[in-house]
Parts: structure tokens; C-alpha cells; sequence
């Protein structure tokens, strides 16, 4: 069975304060069943990727909140693996599509972080992590600044290099209207922003954000579908909760596998992938994904980076995050898998505008939760 | 959210990880604390492992700053994690402090 997306659609991203969630969420899943050409009567299914809503919002039972704003008593379900959970949302709806139980669903990723204070924002994010991560103080940045500082002392990663993650994810994000950010960034300019947890400083972090995502999956031919790109693979793996009870700390191993089951899901190799949305949540993450994904050996992809080969229009094998990834279009946590798909949709079809990758075929999309617990890997094709 | 009951349980996890040795693989520098760690910002937080080989992520106390190298010997010690929430329950933990 073939499963396609054949409706997408994001909401801008940022510091939404004129936003609500219902409307954010409207506002997505409409756009893209207007994408599709279907109805909300249409849709048999509907799973809502989202980690926050009930420690900053108190709001849980996420499926019947949103299925009532949109007008929907279809069987509704939210799914939840920290900043994995639009991914894993993802997942889920393409396995109902496969089992034959519904034939179009949709997945609906959001986020409201904006309205909290950043001290709760960050006890609340700490949930990803383990209890002992807890009691011992640590926060998000501080898990990949230890990775970070780990893969400085294996590879020789400079602190240099990890800023021009942020400087070309930056750069495209000017070229990507929802976008939470337009200006660009020199190198010199995120290594004298503020220390959040050395070595990580402001501008290596992705910031909070408010966002919504929606896609419509489907096995049917839907014929007045403007577009159509197909799933070829969904892999999902999982590893500890916690950094200390991980076997190796120079990657994410369970990127490493949710990649090699993507790859033979797909029938694919690294090599065949043109564009990719990776989760950069921190500079040093779309290193670690770089490598972990096999675009680039251990050790090679921070200079990679530096040297502009997966940066738009620079004529590289591939490029990465062109929709400027979670540090420059923003990570309202549940949203981002999900706008990471509409990012390749765009790409693939061709209608990315300034940020379009000359020659896309292929996209991958990859998602993690916590310090690298869940990863979740989506492999698209025209 | 703290829970007497729950301080209670780890007690005995704590009580297990006192006085282990061991060094530091990797460590940052907190600078922006969750709740409950404002008035300790900034502080350093490592990942060690212990001489039994198991790996544990706590803050370092009585540190200075040639103490955050890798392969620093550690020994671990019980501490306040943060303060006592309405219960007045205490919350102790495990922290590691350089061995000289």
C-alpha cells in the first residue's frame, strides 16, 4: 500500500500572542484540507501531536479539544514524545492509513509555549528528561552542551563551527515567511551572545515559539488534490531517557537506527536524499544528525557545515533545514515534525519560493525527543 | 511537583550512590535554571562515571574551576536538591565534589 501526503499547511511561527491553540489549529488543519481538496467530514481520523498542554496550558485530552473546534466526532488521538511528538503523531497516523482501519487521517502538530514564563517553560521541557536529570539540575541545553563538549574533545568541533549552524539556519529562515526569524547572523555574532550552558550560548539554542502544522494522509487518489508526495518510509527508535544510561555520547544512537530502518523501509540510501529537515533544536544536534544520518562521517559534518555545503543555492549534495530548521523557523515543540513534512512537500513539489532546492526528489524529515531518546525518521518522494 | 511520598522512595536510590568515586566524562555550566535552581544559577552540572561503571547526571558543589576537566576524580556526596515545596519535605539528592 502506498501512503501519501496530499495536504499541508503551517501556520506562521513565533511569539504568537494574538494567538489561540483552537485557532492555531484551525487555522492548519483548514489550510490543509483546502490543500487536499477535501472536507473535515472527510477526514476519518485525527491525531494531534503536542508535549505541553498539560503542564503550561492544563489542558490534556488533546484529541476531543481540537476534533470539537474543528467540527469533528471522528476518533481523535494525541500522541506525545516530547519534541518528537509531531513525528511520532506522524507515525501513528501512517500506520491506522496501513492498517487498513481509516484511508484518510489527519495529523495536526502544535504548540503554545509563548504565553509561559521561561523558567516554567523549562521545568516543563525538563519532563523529556529523567528524574535524575531532574534532581540534578540539568535543563536541555546543558544535556547537548555536554554532547557538544564531547564531540569537541573526539573530533575537534569548534565552537566556531557549531555557530554557522545557526548562521545558515538563520539564513534561510529569511527566505521562509513563517518563519519566527528574518535576520541573519554572522559567527562573530552567536559567539558574544549570552552563555546558556557552556559551551552553548543563546544563538546556538532554538528559541520557544507558538506554532501549528497539519497534514492530510491518505491512501486514496484524491483527485482534486493540487499535489502529491509519497511516504516512502516511517521509522520510529527509541533509546534511555536519560544521557547516563546511554551506551555511546558521540551520537544519537537511536537516530542511528530509526536511519538504517528508514533506509530499507525506503529502499534508500543517504546518498539518494537531496533535502532534509533534521532537528537542530541546538547547533550541535544537526551535527550530531548529520553524522548519525550517514550525509557525513563522524567527525566531518561540523567543518561541512562551516564550508556552506548544505546551504541553499550553493550547489552542495544536499540541503539541510532549508525551511531554517527549529533555530530559525522556530520549535513550538509538537509542531515541528509536522512542519518539517510541509517544509518537503513544499520542496519537493517545487514551490518553496527563494529557499527551493534545485533538483528535490527525495526529502527526509527527522525528529527528536528529549536528549535523543525518541528519533523519529520520515522519508518522502515525488 | 514534589510528593512526600515520592521523596521518601528515592530515598533508598540515594542512599545507594553515597560516597562512590569516580571522574567526569563531560560538564556544563548552567546559566539558565529550570524552577527550583534560581538562587544556585550558575552552576556546574557533569556526567560521571562511577568506579563500578555506572553513569550518573549531577550538579558538582565545592568545585573551582580547574576542577572542570575531563577525567576530574569525583566522589559523591548527599546534598539539598532544592527547597522544601508546602509538605516542608527536604529533597536530598546526590552531588558530586572533586577529590583533591
Amino acid at each position: 500500500m502506498k501512503i501519501y501526503v496530499t495536504g499541508s499547511a503551517t501556520t506562521a511561527f513565533g511569539e504568537l500572542w494574538n494567538a489561540s491553540p483552537r485557532g492555531l489549529a484551525r487555522q492548519a488543519v483548514f489550510g490543509a484540507l483546502a490543500d487536499a481538496g477535501i472536507e473535515i467530514a472527510d477526514v476519518q481520523a485525527l491525531f494531534v501531536g503536542n508535549m505541553l498542554s498539560g503542564m503550561l496550558g492544563g489542558q490534556e485530552h488533546l484529541g476531543a479539544f481540537f476534533a470539537e473546534e474543528l467540527g469533528l466526532t471522528a476518533p481523535a488521538f494525541k500522541v506525545e514524545g516530547a519534541c518528537a511528538s509531531g513525528g511520532l503523531a506522524l507515525h501513528n497516523a501512517v500506520n491506522s492509513v496501513m492498517s487498513g482501519q481509516y484511508d484518510t487521517v489527519v495529523v495536526l502538530g502544535i504548540e503554545k509555549m509563548t504565553d509561559h514564563k521561561p523558567e516554567d517553560v523549562a521545568t516543563a521541557l525538563m519532563g523529556a528528561g529523567s528524574e535524575e536529570e531532574r534532581s540534578g539540575g540539568a535543563t536541555f541545553p546543558g544535556l547537548y552542551a555536554m554532547l557538544a563538549r564531547i564531540h569537541m574533545r573526539e573530533f575537534g568541533t569548534t565552537e566556531e563551527e557549531l555557530a554557522a549552524v545557526a548562521v545558515k539556519n538563520h539564513y534561510h529562515a529569511s527566505l521562509n515567511p513563517n518563519a519566527q526569524f528574518h535576520n541573519t547572523l554572522s559567527v562573530e555574532q552567536v559567539m558574544k551572545s549570552s552563555r546558556i550552558a557552556d559551551p552553548l550560548k543563546l544563538l546556538d539554542c532554538s528559541p520557544i515559539s507558538d506554532g501549528a502544522a497539519a497534514v492530510v494522509i491518505t491512501s486514496k487518489k484524491q483527485k482534486k488534490a493540487a499535489r502529491r508526495v509519497e511516504i516512502a518510509a516511517s521509522a520510529v527508535a527509541t533509546d534511555s531517557l536519560g544521557l547516563a544510561q546511554r551506551k555511546t555520547l558521540t551520537g544519537l544512537s537511536a537516530t542511528q537506527q530509526a536511519a538504517a530502518r528508514a533506509y530499507n523501509l525506503s529502499g534508500m540510501t543517504a546518498n539518494d536524499i537531496n533535502v532534509a529537515e533534521v532537528h537542530d533544536c541546538f547547533t550541535i544536534a544537526e551535527v550530531l544528525a548529520m553524522e548519525d544520518l550517514g550525509f557525513f562521517p563522524k567527525g566531518k559534518a561540523a567543518a561541512a557545515i562551516a564550508a556552506g555545503q548544505t546551504t541553499v543555492g550553493k550547489g552542495g549534495r544536499i540541503v539541510v533545514n532549508p525551511s531554517g530548521g527549529l533555530k530559525g523557523c522556530g520549535h513550538p515543540v509538537g509542531a515541528t515534525g509536522v512542519k518539517q513534512i510541509v517544509e518537503l512537500v513544499d520542496q519537493l513539489c517545487g514551490v518553496a519560493g527563494k529557499r527551493q532546492v534545485e533538483g528535490a526528489a527525495v526529502g527526509l524529515a527527522h525528529n527528536v525527543g528529549g536528549s535523543g531518546a525518541t528519533s523519529v525518521i520520515h522519508i518522502l518522494k515525488k | 511537583m514534589q510528593s512526600p511520598v515520592k521523596v521518601w522512595r528515592n530515598q533508598k536510590n540515594v542512599a545507594g550512590l553515597i560516597g562512590k568515586t569516580g571522574f567526569i566524562l563531560s560538564w556544563t555550566i548552567v546559566r539558565v535554571p529550570p524552577g527550583g535552581f534560581t538562587d544556585q544559577a550558575p552552576y556546574p552540572v557533569a556526567l560521571i562515571e562511577l568506579s563500578d561503571g555506572k553513569k550518573i547526571t549531577c550538579q558538582l558543589v565545592d568545585y573551582d574551576e580547574n576542577d572542570l576537566v575531563f577525567g576530574q576524580k569525583v566522589v559523591t556526596v548527599v546534598r539539598r536538591v532544592t527547597h522544601p515545596d508546602g509538605d516542608g519535605v527536604i529533597p536530598y539528592g546526590i552531588k558530586a565534589k572533586p577529590l583533591v
